[in-house]
């Protein structure tokens, strides 16, 4: 199966160095990287690879998501750069399984549903900034003010949190209800940071609307202009 | 220790990209048991890898 992204080498590992379990972050210093058949073999499916020399050793982790992991990653990180890898989740897809002949002529094909690991890969530095990022957030004394003006990109973080806040105060009349409510809003959201995935996103001001262009009343004095 | 084990470790020790930390490492280790070297080397790694996550924060779990 050309999405699963577990190297099957049999060997031992310290189990926080498992990503499968719990999304735990591997580190190492990237290799290389790129796209290949499956545990390089030419029977198996188009997927891509990262090779990273651990403390415990190469690791191989194959993903065909890997590859937008690092082309997307915020701090693109190169050969040789000390990075962190870390699934952060699933995404439903369609598999197609090909049985081949000798020739590896495809005499067979059938599609069946599976789910991609979605990774993050970057930099070492990143996560410790995002660790720095989702104690702020969890640090319920620590002033906003302060807390945005360390971390500007956390501006968006904390205005879902005070919508989260509004939405309790408008809709949950129990005091204990709406403070669990707040607790599992900012806690899911400091997990998410901590693990790497991307930021929310609010838009600060609603966009203004659009004339309606058809409903419009039209100046019948002014030319339409030239297309 | 075959001709390419010996000039990978020349390399490094010419490298000037190297730390000298690295360097003295090295230079240290060849002298000894290469087991012993390799063992050494697996736990003073394993034990950086675990600072390293205390020092940026990263034990914590997401």
């Amino acid at each position: 199966m050309a999405d699963s992204d577990e190297p099957r080498d049999g060997k031992p590992r310290r189990r926080e160095l498992n990503p499968r379990r719990g999304g735990a972050l591997l580190i190492g210093r990237l290799k290389d990287h790129g796209r290949a058949n499956y545990q390089f073999r030419s029977s198996e499916d188009p997927s891509y690879y990262v090779r990273l020399l651990t403390s415990r050793g190469e690791r191989t982790l194959w993903g065909k998501d890997l590859e937008r992991a690092i082309r997307e990653g915020e701090t693109q990180p190169k050969s040789g750069d000390l990075v962190g890898a870390r699934r952060i989740g699933r995404e439903a897809v369609t598999v197609t399984t090909r049985q081949r002949d000798s020739e590896g002529r495809v005499t067979a094909q059938q599609e069946h549903h599976a789910h991609r690991t979605r990774w993050v890969l970057e930099k070492v530095t990143f996560f410790a900034e995002r660790a720095r990022m989702a104690r702020r957030l969890r640090d319920e004394q620590a002033d906003v003010r302060n807390s945005v003006r360390a971390h500007p990109e956390l501006k968006s973080t904390f205005l879902s949190v005070r919508a989260a806040e509004e939405f309790a105060a408008r809709r949950i009349a129990d005091p204990r209800d709406r403070e669990r409510f707040l607790e599992l809003v900012k806690g899911a959201m400091a997990g998410s940071i901590q693990k790497g995935e991307p930021l929310p996103s609010v838009p600060l001001r609603q966009e203004r609307r659009k004339p309606d262009v058809a409903k419009a009343p039209r100046d019948v004095k002014r030319e339409d202009p030239t297309r | 220790m075959s001709a390419t084990d010996a000039a990978a470790i020349e390399n490094i020790l010419a490298d000037p990209g190297a730390s000298q930390w690295l360097k003295a490492a090295l230079e240290s280790a060849v002298a000894r048991d290469p087991v012993d070297a390799l063992n050494d080397a697996l736990v003073l790694a394993g034990t950086l890898e675990d600072r390293l996550r205390t020092v940026l924060g990263l034990t914590e779990s997401a």
